[in-house]
């Protein structure tokens, strides 16, 4: 947009902000920094909000950016834009714990098995192709992982799939820290390959123990030196800055959410294990596509996992899945996620979604949770987003039906309250993008790709 | 009245197969002396038909008889035949066996394990000869798991690394052995055009011929003047007696195909391929089947103008940049509106069991909904010729019958019961056997 027209368009938007003051009567003023209204309500909606069931011709409010209400009886005002959403279905945004969208090729640092210190966001490229696909799938936050070759591998991003937007406005602020782990083939066959270590699943561990041990002592090293420095000691030397060992040591104060790659069943009970000897917990496990036969201990230690509905037999710690998994772990205590790991998964999650019905019985609402605030948990954005409730974050996706269907279509997409895809908008629906769009990376569909990704 | 034309239909098949009228006039109600005497007739009774040639059969009848379906219609219309096995369909959706138009099913068992897969044979990208019936694996964990979602049959093409890379088979996915279960060997010849079958350099390596598509088009064109003129030379030395003459079976392969016998499956997914690997198909006079079309969206036309049926086995690949989001999705639909045969399918082997959703994504973005169903059941078994035998409950057709609790193409839907060849299918697959273990 034009410097004029933009400054033109605030002013416009300063006089809303005004007149929508004044018709409600005092509403809390806030400052205007985003180019949404400042209220809009989706009217007559089947609302399904995730944490207290599904409400027939709901209302959802949105005022500057979040959810102001959520019911039948809900008294909007008046200079909100509305949105009819008569005979269709609104849903929080999808969230996916587990992509490696938009990072082009730079998905793994396959140098080595240990590189905590790689930063995913510094390889992010908002004009990524499959960010826009997955919008259009009603995808509005995912935790974008480093790869699976390295047994501990790097620091994730999370974004908010403000398609069009600049780069930074695309990261989800103040989200925790994750750091991506992995174990068992994929690590087995980079470095085996090579005739390196880890060339099996005792080497995978041991150097991971070894690993936590390092981290141990330059954690240590440093508390000592702080220690000195607190009382004074003005002789004190500091140890070596390690950027790589900085990252264990804050894994081992509890600092970043472990996000484990990993299939088998013997895995997450040796992970566990692990985690127990240094002391720190495993957020979720990933893939986990053998849960379901030792869900019950698992859902003692508080882990939860981000699985496939159906994927099985690619690889042979795939060989045991069953499309049975997430349910089966559910009702056995683990917290759920389903999440895409895909390119192409991540356009349709709510269809995988569906699959629950299907492989289990899960509810509609127990199978859309695991596609919006049980990710959420997973990345631990979940008091910000992934249900339909007041004060929350309006990442919010309208459906032409109820979004478990094979036959669901997104017809908008809301994030922060904003319109970012609508598909009764001509050209490609991505509102807010203009420019041109990169080809992508892992599962990009390109020609020539070399670059299998890590499943 | 169509009604009443397929309950004569109906009547006229339940005489050919030796049973009477009184037998059909008798009570609906089998007894357990009736089954016991072996008639292996089964009657689904009151279920939604969806029949897929005559639309949906509310309250319907459907009669199985020794492999074959030998009644369909209203429960008024047809009589339950005596002895017959009653179930019970109502409340459910009852449709023909899916039948998946590309996959590799019993070609490869676990992705990553190189081992397990006999996908192409890529020494050479000339490879017709490459039959995949000589390794079709009849015991794959795939088959039973892809048969329990209702795919009853399927076509297995060989990997799309070679120009030609083999021969297609015709499977159901039932029977005891691997003979049980080809139905049909060398059903089709699979050709791939594009980026994938260009011998280019492998890492530090040099490129081989052909590493280009004009290298690819130049190198089919010979293949197929070599094998006319193969072709030539064997009906020459025919004639002569006692002439000798040397088989080549690479040629040999070919011979079906140069006369337009059998189905040449075309793989092409870019819109700037489809001309140069068409004008070729032209040029022998090939019986094209086109194969993925991915990325054609702009020239729909150009396809529908060579009058040939598509395969549509790429609803799960994504658009190129500056394709519309839905580009993809929207192909088949848009292809069937144009007066063009589609068969959707899943070029997979495992993840055949969600043919029927790829169909529900076509609907999604446009398809109607019967062609959706056509395109995966009656339409494939059209372009392979084998109409008259599959894809629709129709008297004489094969019984692959399906039985779900509610919309076939619906992935909240389940699957309840299969019949192939008229027998029903046991549930059980490996998978289940595991939730099974670990569910007590």
């Amino acid at each position: 947009m034009q410097d004029k027209e933009r400054r033109c368009e605030i002013a416009l938007r300063l006089l809303l902000a005004l007149s929508a003051l004044v018709c409600t009567g005092g509403i809390r003023a806030e400052a205007q920094t985003t180019n949404h209204p400042v209220d809009s309500v989706i009217r007559n909606a089947t609302v399904m909000t995730v944490t207290h069931g599904t409400i027939e011709h709901a209302t959802v409010w949105i005022h500057d950016g979040k959810i102001a209400g959520v019911g039948t009886k809900i008294q909007a005002p008046p200079s909100a834009v509305v949105i009819d959403g008569t005979g269709k279905y609104l849903t929080p945004g999808i969230i996916d714990p587990h992509s490696h969208a938009a990072l082009g090729n730079d998905i793994n640092e396959r140098t080595s098995p240990i590189t905590p210190h790689m930063i995913m966001s510094n390889a992010f490229d908002n004009r990524d192709k499959t960010l826009y696909f997955a919008l259009a799938g009603g995808v509005t936050t995912a935790m974008l992982l480093h790869g699976s070759t390295n047994l501990i591998g790097g620091q994730s991003v999370v974004i908010k799939n403000k398609f069009g937007d600049d780069r930074d406005a695309m990261f989800f602020l103040n989200a925790p820290l994750s750091i991506k782990f992995a174990i068992g083939e994929n690590p087995k066959r980079q470095y085996g390959n090579r005739n390196e270590l880890p060339a099996t699943r005792m080497g995978n561990f041991e150097l991971l123990r070894q690993t936590f041990e390092d981290g141990r002592f330059y954690m240590k090293e440093w508390d000592s030196y702080n220690r000195k420095v607190a009382s004074g000691d003005k002789t004190a030397v500091p140890p070596r800055k390690d950027l790589k060992l900085d990252v264990i040591a804050d894994i081992l104060r509890g600092k970043f959410y472990v996000q484990i790659h990993c299939y088998r069943a013997d895995e997450f009970l040796t992970e566990e294990a692990i985690a127990k000897e240094f002391g720190f917990k495993i957020r979720a496990f990933h893939h986990a596509v053998e849960m379901y036969k030792v869900a019950g201990k698992i859902a003692e230690d508080g882990t939860a996992i981000a699985t496939w509905a159906d994927w099985w037999g690619f690889k042979d710690e795939s060989a045991d899945a069953i499309p049975w998994n997430a349910v089966l772990s559910m009702r056995k205590g683990v917290r759920v996620a389903l999440k895409s790991d895909s390119t192409d998964d991540m356009r349709h999650l709510n269809v995988e979604a569906g699959k629950m019905v299907h492989y289990g019985g899960a509810t509609e609402e127990e199978a859309l949770r695991m596609i919006t605030l049980n990710p959420a948990w997973i990345i631990g954005i979940d008091d910000r987003v992934g249900s339909i409730d007041v004060g929350k974050d309006a990442d919010l996706v309208l459906w032409n039906m109820d979004p478990l269907a094979t036959f669901a279509r997104t017809e908008k997409v809301f994030i922060d309250g904003d319109i970012y895809f609508d598909r009764s908008a001509d050209g490609l629906g991505a509102v807010k993008f203009h420019g041109t769009m990169h080809s992508g990376g892992f599962g990009g569909g390109e020609d020539d790709s070399d670059d299998e990704g890590d499943n | 009245m169509k009604v009443q034309r397929f309950a004569q239909q109906c009547v006229a098949a339940m005489i050919c197969c030796g049973m009477s009228l009184p037998m059909l006039q008798a009570q609906e109600k089998a007894t357990k002396a009736n089954q016991s005497e072996g008639l292996n007739v089964v009657a689904i009774t009151g279920g939604k038909l969806l029949t897929v040639t005559h639309g949906v059969i509310e309250n319907g009848v459907l009669v199985l008889s020794d492999g074959k379906i030998t009644a369909i219609g209203t429960a008024k219309s047809i009589q339950v035949p005596k002895g017959a096995t009653v179930v019970d369909a109502k409340g459910r959706t009852v449709y023909p066996g899916l039948f998946d138009a590309e996959t590799n099913l019993g070609l490869i068992e676990i992705g990553s394990n190189v081992l397990t897969s006999d996908l192409v044979e890529d020494s050479d990208e000339i490879m017709p000869h490459m039959h995949v019936y000589d390794a079709f694996h009849a015991e794959t964990t795939h088959i039973p798991i892809a048969r329990v979602n209702g795919v009853t049959m399927a076509i297995v093409a060989p990997g799309s690394k070679d120009l030609i890379s083999g021969q297609d088979s015709l499977i159901q996915l039932d029977g005891k052995d691997r003979d049980e279960m080809i139905v049909s060997k060398d059903i089709a010849l699979a050709v791939n055009f594009g980026a994938e079958q260009r011998r280019v350099a492998q890492g530090a390596g040099v490129p081989k011929y052909p590493s280009t598509r004009m290298g690819l088009i130049s190198q089919l064109r010979q293949t197929l003047l070599d094998a006319q003129d193969y072709k030539n030379r064997k009906n020459a030395a025919g004639q002569k007696e006692g002439a000798a003459f040397k088989v080549d079976l690479k040629y040999e392969a070919l011979i079906p195909y140069l006369s337009g016998e059998r189905p040449v499956v075309i793989g092409v997914r870019e819109a700037y391929e489809l001309e140069p690997i068409m004008a070729v198909a032209e040029e022998f006079h090939l019986k094209v089947i086109l194969n993925h079309v991915t990325h054609m969206d702009d020239v729909l036309d150009k396809i529908a103008s060579y009058h040939v049926p598509v395969i549509f086995s790429s609803i799960w690949e994504l658009p190129e940049v500056g394709e519309r989001y839905d580009a993809v999705y929207a192909m088949p639909g848009r292809l069937a509106n144009l007066g063009v045969k589609v068969a959707i399918a899943t070029d997979s082997y495992e993840k055949d069991r969600n043919l029927p959703y790829a169909a529900g994504y076509a609907v999604a973005y446009g398809m109607p909904y019967e062609e959706a169903l056509k395109a995966i059941t009656l339409n494939p078994a059209e372009m392979f010729g084998m109409g008259d035998r599959y894809g629709s409950l129709d008297v004489g057709k094969v019984a692959n019958v399906v039985i779900a609790n509610g919309d076939p193409l619906d992935v909240r839907t389940s699957v309840e019961k299969v019949y192939i060849r008229g027998k029903l299918i046991d549930m059980s697959t490996r998978q289940t056997e595991l939730r099974d273990a670990y569910s007590k």
